[in-house]
């Protein structure tokens, strides 16, 4: 396994928002969301459709400008940095719909992930790591991004996104349009990624594989936090699950 | 037998021509998704330079070297300053800029040089080849025309392949926002995707300007036709921008040897209609054109 | 309703621009004259571009057809003016139609490329039979100034009135359009064709349509100016013709009729102006010709990066919040974008290129 990343402060949130603000057009999508994720932990995000979840991960990584409010990585406010930015900061977004660039081979897409690290060395070794945890990343290098299964696809983004050794992994949907099986396996790759001390913060519709994983829960709906929680007490509750979470 | 040889081997000189300007247009386009009409005059602007420091210094190959650099600078400011507004407006937008540019520089040419027809040296002589008693009916500069275009071109395709910034520009052209989020400064790279078109049209400047000499117009048909090629071969295809410039170079010089010279440039427009009409989405590109 | 609205507005201009033509000299007569021929091409061109979506870089050439039907009609058939002026209207949409089938399932870069080819082809087609079209040198034009008028009424006058009456009735007509079933039919597949398809709407035929109408306008164009400037050359109509209709549709604000007003103004001062400083400077006679061009290339440039929504939609948001601080004005600050001869400029291709950027990830 891989050495744990440079040094992860104990203090700060790894990543806290506060009283966010972001919408499109006309109108505000998020209306002042507050979280906290502590560090090496995951936060499941939850809610129906249009709740704002895609919104929060996209203000968070500065493809959407906030509206209002502060985003802080280890306590450094960082809100509204263009998403380059951000991603030269530690903060890696996996976007819904996973953002392959399918005209790629499978090992361009990897080492893009990595390409503004400044050993070079560094970027040899995160690719010889990657093929090393993702075997079928290894096995289809050469070929088409494009090709890949939904599965092959989903191991491909985070391969990608770990490349960079982020501190903080923001994760849109990673299970959406894969079979049970293969989402169970996704899921328990990203658990893995806690004890490698990576901050996730997880955006989830299945809200019952997110918990099972997950340390916190925020639910949200209409742009707005409803609860925060253990996610064991979120689980728990059913009057919650089934109100808000469809289970 | 004979002349059919030295057809094709003058259709390969020249079309390698219209195979810099296509390839140049497809850059732009792959990058950007802009059709840059100004890219003819752009590669007139350049030659004048060449033709500045030629006249004053008296070496082709220091004037060579200038267009180049030259055409890398100014293509990417004009992107920077230019085109980079009007990136995510309305495609018409993008066409008139492109245009306002185009005559921009014309005028510009014609205010500075004055419209006279100059002359432009050639690289190597212009002289047929021989091989014994055989005329190939091309010359050393045709052989050097080709060559330069060929070697610009697989640098180009090595740049791209094989290294990391062409990596970063493919991606920040393929997709642009998750090349964001992978840390590629997306901005930077179509600037280069822009400067290296530059150099690639400065390149087809100096290459065609000694056959149709320098004035501040000369660019315009060459350009057509260069969009032409890039229209055959497919606006996404840079194998597609060289095999279109090719193929057109060769047909054309069928038509004009067996045909006359004035039906050219009805036989390259009705090449550009049959495209259109049959695959707009030209010979070489994917199946599936990209909707924007 | 708003029909009327349309023609008391037009009456209102046109008897303006009769109090102008007498108060101004000929050559400002000639000038307006221009003007309005190039007010009815645009209006066309700005109806195709911005309500159809469709692009189109040889309306040109439409024009030229427009001008030489006008010519040889009034050369060999003596027909009275305005069936000529009908009649090149017909014979230009007839062949706008053909283009349009042609054209139809070509977008974006695609059919700016095969409209372009338009441009550049069809004046060497009028170089083909010089005994019919009078080769390089075009046919020349004569008409006179109708009886009714008197003998000493001046012909620049004359033909500013004319010209002036067809643009304001050209704009008229197409504001009724664009407010019309058809008009709306027509943003809507220029819009999204896939949604416009699936709610029934008949796509190929309204694009062919809008290039009907649009050349119909060219070639009335085309018409008129050709018995302002009493000839007809392939000179005349070049690329750069083509070229200088879409600019001024673009800078006037797609879509928006009173921007092709606008746009048909910056098209035929801006480089009489620059030309007339360059002159005043004593300039020699090659930066002298050549500075009016690089001139217009940059304005062209600066327009479209100071103004994206063109002239109109520039005046539109100064107008909007001085408007709206003048409480007698408020009423008139909204209205404004929905005004008589203001076909609203359209949102979409903005808003779809912002939405493809949100919607992406």
């Amino acid at each position: 396994m891989s050495e744990a990343p440079a040094a992860v402060p104990a203090g700060p949130d790894a990543l806290a928002v506060r009283d966010l603000a972001a919408g499109y057009g006309g109108g505000l999508a998020l209306h002042g969301i507050s979280l906290a994720v502590r560090p090496a932990s995951i936060t499941a995000v939850l809610g129906a459709n249009g709740a704002g979840k895609t919104t929060l991960l996209r203000a968070i990584s500065g493809v959407l400008k906030p509206r209002g409010g502060r985003v802080l990585l280890h306590g450094r406010d960082v809100t509204g940095r263009a998403p380059e930015n951000m991603a030269r900061s530690g903060v890696a977004h996996v976007p819904e719909g996973q953002g392959i660039i399918g005209e790629l081979t499978v090992e361009e897409n990897l080492r893009l992930g990595a390409l503004w690290r400044r050993p070079r060395e560094a970027r040899a070794a995160a690719l010889a790591e990657a093929y090393q945890r993702f075997r079928v990343l290894a096995e289809r290098r050469r070929r088409a991004a494009a090709t890949l299964s939904g599965g092959e696809r989903q191991m491909l983004v985070i391969a990608r996104a770990l490349m960079a050794q982020p501190r903080v992994l923001l994760l849109d949907e990673p299970s959406l349009g894969l079979a049970p099986r293969v989402v169970a396996q996704v899921m328990d790759l990203i658990a893995g990624l806690r004890e490698t001390g990576l901050t996730v913060l997880l955006v989830e519709q299945n809200a019952r594989s997110a918990l099972a994983i997950a340390d916190q829960g925020v639910v949200l709906n209409l742009g707005q936090v409803v609860v925060t929680a253990e996610a064991a007490a979120l689980a728990a509750d059913v009057q919650l699950r089934q109100h808000y979470l469809g289970f | 037998m004979a002349e059919l040889f030295e057809l094709t081997l003058g259709g390969l000189s020249v079309g390698m021509i219209y195979a810099a300007i296509a390839l140049s247009l497809v850059l732009i386009w792959r990058a950007t998704r802009i059709l840059n009409y100004a890219q003819g005059g752009l590669a007139m602007f350049t030659t004048y330079l060449a033709f500045t420091v030629i006249t004053h210094t008296g070496s082709y190959w220091a004037g060579f070297v200038v267009t180049l650099v030259a055409g890398l600078l100014l293509g990417g400011l004009i992107e920077r300053v230019v085109i980079r507004p009007v990136e995510n407006k309305p495609p018409l937008n993008a066409i008139i800029v492109t245009i306002g540019l185009l005559i921009f520089l014309e005028g510009l040419a014609g205010v500075i040089y004055g419209g006279q027809y100059r002359s432009f040296p050639a690289a190597f002589s212009i002289d047929g080849l021989h091989v014994g008693s055989l005329a190939l009916g091309i010359s050393a500069n045709d052989v050097f025309v080709a060559a330069a275009v060929l070697v610009a071109a697989l640098l180009l395709a090595g740049l791209f392949q094989y290294t990391s910034v062409g990596l970063r520009l493919r991606a920040a052209a393929f997709s642009p926002p998750v090349a964001r989020l992978l840390g590629v400064r997306v901005g930077r790279m179509l600037t280069l995707g822009w400067a290296l078109a530059g150099l690639i049209g400065a390149l087809a400047g100096v290459l065609v300007s000694p056959s149709t000499f320098l004035y501040p117009n000369s660019m315009d048909s060459v350009f057509v036709l260069g969009f032409t090629a890039a229209v055959i071969g497919g606006l996404d295809s840079p194998a597609g921008a060289v095999a279109g410039g090719l193929i057109l170079g060769v047909a054309l010089s069928y038509v004009g040897g067996y045909l006359g010279s004035d039906v050219v440039p009805l036989f390259g427009l009705a090449a550009l209609v049959v495209v259109l009409m049959i695959r707009p989405e030209g010979l070489f590109s994917a199946a599936a054109a990209r909707q924007v | 309703m708003t029909l009327l609205r349309h023609l008391a507005a037009a009456i209102v201009v046109a008897l303006v621009l009769v109090l102008l033509t007498v108060r101004l000299d000929a050559f400002r007569d000639y000038q307006m004259a221009e003007v309005a021929c190039y007010v009815v091409a645009v209006a066309g061109l700005t109806a195709l571009v911005g309500l159809s979506g469709q692009i189109s870089l040889g309306h040109g050439a439409f024009m030229a057809i427009g001008a030489y039907s006008a010519a040889l009609l009034l050369l060999h058939l003596h027909w009275p003016l305005p069936a000529v002026l009908a009649a090149a209207a017909v014979i230009t949409a007839a062949s706008g139609a053909v283009v349009g089938v042609a054209a139809a399932r070509l977008r974006g870069p695609y059919l700016a490329g095969a409209t372009l080819l338009l441009a550049v082809a069809l004046p060497s087609l009028a170089l083909s039979d010089p005994s019919l079209f009078g080769g390089d040198q075009g046919l020349s034009v004569v008409t006179s100034t109708p009886a009714f008028l008197g003998p000493t009424f001046p012909p620049t006058r004359w033909q500013a009135w004319l010209t002036c009456g067809c643009a304001l009735i050209t704009l008229v007509l197409l504001a009724n359009l664009a407010r019309s079933r058809v008009g709306r039919s027509w943003r809507a597949a220029g819009d999204d064709e896939v949604a416009a398809a699936l709610a029934g709407l008949n796509v190929a035929r309204l694009r062919v349509l809008a290039f009907v109408v649009s050349a119909a306008c060219a070639g009335l164009a085309g018409a008129l100016l050709a018995i302002t400037t009493s000839i007809v050359s392939p000179g005349a109509f070049t690329i750069t013709l083509s070229v200088a209709l879409l600019t001024g549709a673009v800078l006037g604000g797609l879509g928006s009729l009173a921007g092709a007003v606008w746009g048909s103004l910056v098209l035929v001062l801006v480089p009489t102006y620059v030309m007339d400083v360059a002159a005043s400077h004593g300039l020699s006679s090659s930066a002298g010709s050549n500075i009016p061009v690089a001139a217009y290339g940059v304005v062209l440039v600066v327009v479209m990066l100071l103004f994206p929504d063109g002239i109109q939609g520039g005046l539109v948001r100064l107008y909007r919040p001085v408007a709206a601080r003048v409480p007698a004005w408020r009423g008139l600050a909204r209205r404004k974008t929905t005004g008589p001869a203001t076909a609203p400029a359209p949102q979409p291709r903005a808003s779809a290129s912002e939405h493809q950027e949100e919607g992406s990830i």
